[in-house]
């Protein structure tokens, strides 16, 4: 069983400092990076998995700045065997279409059987370089999946997709892309042996060169997307606080949603 | 004038990895050590399950080579775990602290096929380690140890006791200090001898009443003719005192690092206590005098945990000015505890002297930080002949 | 000058999903103010009722009949459709809802036409050069303006920000050939299961009373269940919670659940951390319930009480219950 995990460093979201450079691209030297929520938990499930299956290699993919090996570290420390990491100062500034190809292309070089990404990042939400990348590899994309269940012998995989009443069950043969989410259960914190043993594991750089693509049609210079302007979002108005008794509260909430036609 | 190495690492931050480590270990504190403490300090008892928890998530792993199935012996990486350990409970990050104190003779004097016995065990934590130096006539004068260890044949006959030992009662190997020559200058009466308990001769004849750090067994050890065989001898006859002198250069950071974990500790309490506590119309963090105090808590951690962190990387590059960095840092770190936990429970006010807050017993177990492993007089002694040198 | 697309995504029971009807609101207003015609595609099984429903919003529903949009993954079968049509008609923007279907497809369509995309649209305006797309961004913090360097792209459209109205006239429908070559693989839709505990999808409630950490356990939910019961709303959480194991991850609001625009927010145990706070801090009411008086939802609440959510909780209810008798 070889999964591919794709892994995005993202400008931690908890810092609420992210900003645009003055550029208009995204600053990712303003905050700390770490790995994107989603892609830890579709890790955790391909560690499941190889370890359910008694064998198993998982390869990490990032296509990220130059200090990404720090970010992948964790994602190493949790189980994963190695990291492929596409780096190229040309790369910066790349827009989601662009994104999709270089990946798409780091992973013409690779053997997998499935390969899993988390649905979204925490940075951009669009969603959209999973299903870009499937397309261009010409592999069924499987998306939302909240369980993910191989059958190695019959080269298929089952996956439950998310949907508003429950979920579909989706089928398809092997090789795959999966789109994971949440569901899929909470990645494990990395043991210690797991972040002693992550120093050893190798991550193997590559440029756009050694993919073969060039550089004029892809990244930043040639982005589809331009930010125009920023401002900053309208402020609510003032907050009221009520202190006192929980019947006090209860009263001023009941008065609040009166005066404003909720109830 | 300290010295630095070309081996010092260039970087004042901590490595992702050491992060990773750092907050690997906080998880665990937060999630499955807090809530066991005040009921640890309230029965006295071992916590053999936390024990058995260390050795489960390969934290007493931390202070052993690679090569015996550790995780590389780096002190940084240690005090680090000791540190998060000890924000929680200075009891369980004593049984950490106390795995890597026992261990050190043997790692740093022990001959190849001494540590391939014995520190297997000690990485996985089947086996605990206690570390036997002081005696009830010689707790800062080392040298005025009594207990004897005589020749017979292939083995060695101990006779004595030992006070003050922290975990005597659950240990599976004691590191222990007898004088071997009495005829020899002070620095070359005593040797080290690893004993494998229970053995003929050995027993626990006390276990004290302490002010703090009451889940960690400090123990009175009787050797009545304990036999040892010639193999348990660490280092060669007349080694002991170095022995002990080289060992305290690397297990006096971890001391510091559990002080500093208190300190740290003591502030989260009345820090989140003075942002809800409200007087006068306002939380009382925004007292001045209260928030001064907090402020000189913070700061004073702060400082210690610099400091400890400096010690450990300059220790581990093999610094020719250990014996001060090492002083230093257990100083510093020491004396922030106490008054930071002090701080606390003035903070917390009638609250502070209760059961109900923890930052009583975080007072309570501070102390000893001033105490062991080297009194904070002692380690101005080192620190200072450090600086002055000796009067030749 | 181009036409501006709309692609309808399936809602359930075959007909038009809530997203695609503001959606399709948001570009037909877009047309107007730009001169464009706008045009709305559907491909389905059976496209009849989704374009019906479509032409009462739009002027002209392009329709494609594909049997696999059922029985495969829709997304997959839809984008070599509207890969191949865009081909041919060039439009200069596709609309598409950023819900799972939408961004799905966009994702697809961009790799095989080669457009860029432009993600969670609050608003668009038409430059010169092609749509100006506003976004919101960094959890809230920061609106964006952004356009394709191209002129041309691919635009998916936030949920819960456009008022779906309808036109008042009726568009007509005319249906295309189906492409016979589909580029993407399919993906075979096994089954479709209905979970008894998927309540309601909370993207479309009214209200939505919520818990997080201090709701303390399943059992806590108990009185946020009751709350939203009692107001006629649904039930929401945080991620906290979610992952405590304590409530579905179908309730899930924030950055990694869903985006809500209710007309009444209430939050009880919930700190109002970012990452949660992107999830509904444009509901038209805030509400909330915390022992923490200085936790951060109190910043941007409307109304924020200090106390316990249980004692607070079991009293409103109270007191809601005498109001309705």
């Amino acid at each position: 069983m070889r999964i591919v995990v794709l892994i995005k460093p993202v400008p931690d979201p908890a810092s609420a400092g992210e900003r645009l450079g003055p550029d208009d691209r995204l600053d990712r030297a303003a905050v700390p990076a770490v790995v994107n929520g989603n892609d830890e938990y579709v890790l955790e499930a391909a560690l499941k998995l190889v370890e359910a299956a008694g064998e198993g290699e998982i390869t990490l993919l990032s296509m990220a700045p130059a200090n990404a090996p720090e970010t992948l570290r964790k994602a190493l420390a949790m189980g994963a065997h190695r990291g492929v990491h596409v780096t190229d100062p040309a790369l910066a500034g790349s827009c989601a279409a662009s994104t999709a190809r270089v990946l798409a292309a780091a992973l013409h070089e690779l053997e997998y059987d499935m390969v899993f990404a988390g649905i979204d990042s925490s940075d951009g939400v669009g969603g959209i370089v999973p299903a870009a990348i499937a397309a261009h590899l010409g592999l069924p994309y499987l998306s939302y999946a909240a369980r993910i269940e191989p059958d190695m012998a019959g080269r298929t995989v089952r996956v439950r997709r998310i949907s508003p009443t429950g979920y579909d069950l989706l089928e398809a043969p092997l090789p795959v892309v999966i789109g994971g989410t949440q569901a899929l259960g909470e990645p494990r914190y990395p043991s210690l042996k797991g972040i002693m043993a992550a120093r050893g594991k190798e991550i193997v750089t590559r440029s756009l060169a050694d993919l073969g693509l060039d550089s004029a049609g892809i990244g930043g210079n040639a982005a589809t997307t331009a930010v125009l302007g920023t401002q900053l979002p309208a402020a609510r108005g003032a907050t009221e606080i009520v202190r006192g008794s929980p019947d006090d509260g209860a009263a001023r909430i009941v008065e609040f949603l009166a005066e404003r036609r909720i109830i | 004038m300290p010295v630095v190495t070309a081996s010092t690492p260039p970087t004042y931050r901590l490595t992702e990895e050491q992060t990773l480590l750092r907050d690997a270990v906080r998880v665990i504190a937060d999630d499955l050590v807090a809530p066991r403490a005040a009921e640890i300090d309230r029965t006295g008892e071992f916590p053999q399950d936390l024990r058995q928890l260390l050795a489960a998530q390969d934290i007493l792993a931390l202070p052993f080579p690679v090569e015996h199935g550790g995780l590389g012996g780096e002190l940084l990486s240690l005090c680090l775990a000791i540190e998060q350990l000890s924000r929680a409970c200075a009891t369980t990050g004593l049984i950490l602290a106390v795995q890597g104190l026992g261990a050190l003779p043997l790692l740093m004097a022990g001959t190849t096929e001494q540590q391939a016995r014995w520190i297997p065990r000690l990485a996985s934590g089947e086996h605990l380690i206690a570390f036997a130096l002081t005696e009830a006539e010689a707790g800062s004068d080392a040298s005025a140890i009594r207990t004897r260890a005589v020749r017979d044949g292939d083995d060695y006959v101990i006779t004595g006791a030992k006070r003050f030992i922290s975990h005597g009662s659950v240990a599976d190997l004691i590191t222990v200090f007898a004088v071997t020559d009495p005829d020899a200058p002070r620095h070359a009466r005593l040797s080290c001898f690893v004993v494998e308990v229970p053995t003929a001769g050995f027993a626990v004849t006390r276990l004290e009443h302490k002010m703090g750090l009451r889940g960690s067994p400090t123990a009175e050890l009787a050797f009545d003719g304990v036999r040892v065989p010639a193999a348990n001898l660490v280092g060669d006859e007349g080694d002991g005192f170095g022995i002990a002198m080289r060992t305290f250069d690397r297990s006096r950071p971890g001391i510091a690092a559990q002080a500093v974990g208190i300190a740290q500790g003591a502030l989260e309490v009345a820090s989140a206590y003075a942002t809800e506590r409200r007087q006068f119309g306002k939380r009382i963090g925004d007292l001045q005098m209260v928030a001064a105090m907090l402020a000189d808590m913070d700061a004073a951690t702060e400082a210690a945990r610099q400091l400890l962190y400096k010690a450990c990387v300059e220790i581990d590059a093999g610094s020719p000015d250990a014996s001060r960095w090492s002083a230093m840092c257990k100083l510093v770190a020491g004396d922030a505890a106490m008054r930071v936990t002090t701080d606390a429970v003035q903070v917390l006010g009638g609250y502070g002297y209760i059961e109900e807050f923890p930052v009583e017993r975080m007072m309570r177990d501070a102390k000893i930080t001033q105490l062991y492993e080297g009194t904070q007089q002692i380690q101005r002694l080192v620190v200072a002949r450090a600086l002055l040198g000796r009067d030749d | 000058m181009g036409a501006l697309w709309v692609v309808a995504e399936p809602g359930p029971d075959g007909g038009l999903a809530r997203i695609s009807t503001e959606a399709a609101t948001l570009v037909r207003e877009l047309g107007v103010a730009s001169g464009r015609e706008v045009v709305g595609i559907v491909v389905a099984a059976d496209p009849a009722p989704a374009a019906a429903d479509l032409a009462s919003y739009l002027p002209l529903v392009l329709t494609i009949a594909d049997p696999a949009a059922t029985s495969q993954t829709w997304s997959a079968v839809a984008a070599g459709h509207v890969a191949a049509l865009l081909a041919s008609e060039a439009p200069d923007a596709v609309f598409v809802g950023a819900g799972a279907d939408g961004r799905d497809l966009a994702g697809a369509v961009s790799a095989l036409t080669g457009l860029g995309v432009l993600v969670n649209a609050t608003a668009v305006t038409w430059t010169e050069s092609g749509p100006a797309v506003e976004m919101s961004v960094f959890g809230g913090r920061l609106l964006t303006t952004s356009g394709f360097t191209g002129g041309r792209g691919i635009v998916t459209v936030r949920p819960n920000v456009t008022t779906a109205s309808p036109a008042g006239t009726v568009g007509r429908v005319e249906a295309r050939t189906a492409d016979t070559t589909t580029p993407l693989p399919a993906v075979r839709v096994v089954d479709r299961v209905s979970e008894a505990g998927a309540a309601a999808p909370i993207e479309e409630a009214r209200v939505i009373v919520a818990g997080g950490r201090g709701v303390g356990g399943a059992e806590g939910f108990g009185i946020v269940q009751q709350l939203a019961d009692t107001l006629g709303g649904a039930v929401g959480a945080t991620r906290a919670a979610v992952d405590s194991g304590w409530i579905a991850y179908s309730q899930q609001i924030g950055q990694t659940g869903k985006i809500v625009k209710p007309e009444l927010y209430l939050a009880l145990g919930i700190s109002g951390a970012i990452q949660h706070k992107v999830g509904m801090r444009t509901s038209g009411a805030i509400v909330a319930v915390n022992r923490d008086a200085d936790a951060p939802i109190a910043e941007f609440a409307d109304l924020f009480v200090v106390g316990d959510l249980f004692e607070v909780g079991a009293a409103l209810l109270e007191r809601l219950r005498a109001r309705s008798g």
